[in-house]
C-alpha cells in the first residue's frame, strides 16, 4: 500500500495495512540517526520539514512528508540568519539566541526567543509583517509535491498559527495579560501572524497538498493556561475563519490541529469548527483511549506515544508495548497516525527509537550500535 | 477608615492600581504593614490559588493578582523590614541551566510571594554555581528549580549535587517542578519535594519549613 493511501484511509476511519506514522527530530538526533544509518546528506535538519531532502523520513517508513511555510522556521534558521553563530534576529524582528543543554547522548542547543519587536506597544506605528506572498517561500513545498506526491500524503505546515507568534512578538506574560487588559490591543496583534499563515496556507491548498497543520500551544500538563472562554472570545472565530476557508477551496483538504498539553474543554469546540485531526494527544496530560472514546467518531488523531516520559526516559519494551497499545485501544478503526509527542529529541536512547519505529512499521531494523541488531538497514 | 476588604478584592481581580492605592490609603491611616500582610495580602493568595486548582483562574488571572499582589507589597516591604519582621522563610528561585522557560517559575515566585516568603528571583539559565553563591548569601531555606525540556531536567541533579559539594544541601530544602518533572525524579535526584504547580508549591514549601 503507498504511503499516501495508508494515511487517507485512516483518516477516513478505516484500518489500512498498518497504522501511518509520522516522526520528526531535532537537529541532534537527526545527526545522530544519519551517523546510525550511515547516510550522508545535509546537516541542516528542519523537523517541520523546510529545506529537508527527506532522506531520513523515507528510510525510516515514514508516510507523510511535511513542507514548513511561516514563522516556525525562525526556530530552525540559525544556518541561514546567524550564519551558524549563537543569535540572530529573524524577518518578524524576533530575536533568538541558542541555549545549549548536555543530555547523556552529547550536547545540543534549542534556539530560544529572547526578543521581543512589539514589547512595546509604540513599536506598532513603524513594525511591519513580512510578505507571505513570496514566490520563493514556497520553492520547497513545489519541490516536495512533484517529487513526492504521487507516493506520500503531503502536508503543509503553518503551525504557531496565531497565539504563538503573536506572543513572540508580544512576549508571553504581556500577550497574555493583554488578553484582559486590552482585548483591541490583543486583537491587532493576533491578526498579523494569523493573516500570514491564513495566506501562506491558502497557497499550499491550491498547490495541492494534502493536508494543513495548523498549531498553537494552549495547554499545560493538567489543563489550559488561557480559560476556555478566553480561547473562545480570542482564538476561536479565527480558527473557524481559517479552517473553512481553507476547505472552501478544497473540500478534500484535511486540517490538523497541534497543541501540546490538556486541551479536553476545547475539543468539542474544534469539532464544530470543522477540524479534522488532533495532535499530538500528549499522554503524560490527556489519556488518548479516553480521548478515542470521546471523540473518535468525529475525529482523527495523531502522535500519542509519549516524548516525556517513555521515550526518553523508558525501556525498549515499555516503548514497543505503547505503541501495540495505542494500536489496539485507538486505531483498531482506523483513525490514527502514530507518531512521537513531540521531535524526538537527543535525550531518546536508539534502542527506544527503533523499538517504536519497528513496532509501528513491523520491521526488524536496528542501530548499528545495538547487539544482535539485523543492519544493514533496509531502507524503504 | 480605609476599607482593607479592598486589598483582598484587589489582589482577587488583579487591579494592580488599585491594590497599590488601598494599600497607600491605609498605611497612611496607620494601618500595621504585617496586618495588611496576614489578613489581606496572603488570604487574597490563598484564595486565588484555590481558584486556580478549581480551574476558575488560568496563567491570566494568577498572572495579574501576583502583579497586584507586589503592587501592594511595594510599600509593604521596605516598613515590613524596617519592623524587624520574618518571613514565612526565604526562597531563592530560578531555571536551570539550559532552560529559558520562566512563567511557570514566575508563577511559583509570585505565589510563594504572596504567602510570605521572601523570594530571591536568580532568573532563567541559571548556574548550579549561582545557586549555591545565593544560598548563603541570603541565608536562604529553600531553594526552587524549574526545568521545562527533559533534556535540561539533568541540570536539576547538576545543582542539587552542587549544593551537596559546597556543603549546604542540609541547610535547605530543594523543592522542584516543571512539566517532565515527577515525583519520582525529585527522589532520584535528591530533591525534597516534586510540586504540580503554583499553589501546590506554596503547600509544599508552608510543609517543609513548618509554616
Amino acid at each position: 500500500m503507498k504511503p499516501r493511501e495508508r494515511v487517507a484511509m485512516s483518516l477516513r476511519r478505516e484500518k489500512p495495512d498498518r497504522c501511518p506514522m509520522q516522526v520528526s527530530f531535532t537537529p541532534e538526533f537527526a545527526a545522530r540517526l544519519r551517523a546510525d544509518l550511515h547516510q550522508g546528506g545535509a546537516a541542516m535538519h528542519n523537523p517541520h520539514g523546510g529545506g529537508n531532502t527527506y532522506e531520513l523520513e523515507r528510510a525510516l517508513g515514514e508516510d507523510l512528508l511535511l513542507t514548513s511555510v511561516g514563522w516556525a522556521n525562525s526556530y530552525y534558521a540559525n544556518e541561514t540568519l546567524g550564519a551558524s553563530g549563537e543569535a540572530y534576529t529573524d524577518e518578524w524582528g524576533v530575536g533568538f539566541r541558542n541555549q545549549h543543554y548536555e543530555t547523556r547522548f552529547g550536547p545540543g542547543f534549542y534556539t530560544e526567543m529572547v526578543g521581543f519587536p512589539l514589547a512595546d506597544r509604540k513599536a506598532l506605528d513603524t513594525w511591519q509583517p513580512p510578505d507571505p506572498n513570496r514566490p520563493e517561500l514556497y520553492h520547497e513545498a513545489e519541490r516536495l509535491i512533484s517529487q513526492h506526491k504521487e507516493e506520500y500524503y503531503i502536508v503543509g505546515v503553518t503551525v504557531t498559527t496565531i497565539f504563538e507568534t503573536a506572543w513572540a512578538l508580544r512576549g508571553l506574560q504581556q500577550m497574555l495579560i493583554d488578553f484582559s487588559e486590552d482585548p483591541p490591543l490583543a486583537d491587532l496583534i493576533l491578526d498579523f501572524p494569523f493573516r500570514y499563515h491564513l495566506a501562506a496556507a491558502v497557497r499550499l491548498v491550491k498547490m495541492g497538498v494534502d493536508m494543513i497543520w495548523i498549531g498553537d500551544d494552549v495547554g499545560t500538563q493538567r489543563g489550559m493556561y488561557i480559560s476556555p472562554l478566553t480561547w473562545r472570545r480570542f482564538f476561536k472565530p479565527r480558527m473557524a475563519e481559517f479552517i473553512s476557508t481553507l476547505k472552501a477551496i478544497n473540500p478534500d483538504v484535511k486540517v490538523a490541529y497541534h497543541c501540546d498539553g490538556n486541551i479536553v474543554k476545547i475539543i468539542p469546540d474544534l469539532i464544530e469548527i470543522g477540524l479534522d485531526v488532533l495532535n499530538p494527544v500528549q499522554p503524560a496530560c490527556m489519556d488518548p483511549e479516553m480521548i478515542k472514546k470521546q471523540f473518535g467518531d468525529r475525529l482523527c488523531f495523531w502522535g500519542t506515544i509519549d516524548e516525556q516520559h517513555t521515550l526518553p526516559f523508558g525501556t525498549a519494551d515499555e516503548v514497543r508495548q505503547q505503541v501495540l497499545d495505542r494500536i489496539e485501544k485507538v486505531g483498531y478503526n482506523g483513525g490514527l497516525i502514530l507518531g512521537p509527542t513531540h521531535h524526538v529529541q537527543l535525550d531518546t536512547p536508539l534502542e527506544n527509537f527503533w523499538a517504536m519505529i519497528n513496532t509501528i512499521t513491523g520491521t526488524e531494523r536496528g542501530s548499528v550500535h545495538m547487539p544482535g541488531s539485523s543492519n544493514p538497514v533496509v531502507t524503504a | 477608615m480605609t476599607d482593607t476588604k479592598k486589598l483582598y478584592d484587589a489582589i482577587l481581580n488583579g487591579n494592580a492600581k488599585v491594590a497599590a492605592e488601598v494599600t497607600q490609603a491605609a498605611l497612611a491611616e496607620g494601618a500595621e504593614p504585617g496586618d495588611l500582610v496576614a489578613q489581606c495580602m496572603i488570604p487574597a493568595m490563598d484564595e486565588v490559588g484555590r481558584l486556580f486548582e478549581a480551574e476558575e483562574y488560568f496563567v491570566p488571572e494568577l498572572l495579574l493578582a501576583g502583579r497586584a499582589m507586589k503592587a501592594a507589597l511595594e510599600y509593604l516591604r521596605p516598613l515590613l523590614a524596617a519592623s524587624g519582621a520574618k518571613p514565612s522563610g526565604k526562597v531563592i528561585i530560578g531555571t536551570v541551566k539550559g532552560d529559558l522557560h520562566d512563567i511557570g517559575k514566575n508563577l511559583v515566585a509570585a505565589m510563594l510571594e504572596g504567602a510570605g516568603f521572601e523570594v530571591t528571583d536568580l532568573g532563567t539559565d541559571v548556574s548550579p554555581e549561582k545557586f549555591v553563591e545565593a544560598v548563603g548569601a541570603k541565608g536562604a531555606n529553600i531553594v526552587c528549580l524549574s526545568a521545562l525540556l527533559t533534556v535540561t531536567m539533568p541540570a536539576m541533579k547538576t545543582t542539587v549535587d552542587a549544593l551537596s559539594a559546597a556543603g549546604i544541601r542540609d541547610k535547605v530544602k530543594v523543592m522542584i517542578g516543571g512539566a517532565p518533572v515527577t515525583d519520582q525524579f525529585a527522589r532520584e535526584i535528591g530533591a525534597d519535594s516534586y510540586s504540580e504547580n503554583a499553589s501546590a508549591a506554596v503547600a509544599s514549601a508552608r510543609k517543609l519549613v513548618a509554616v
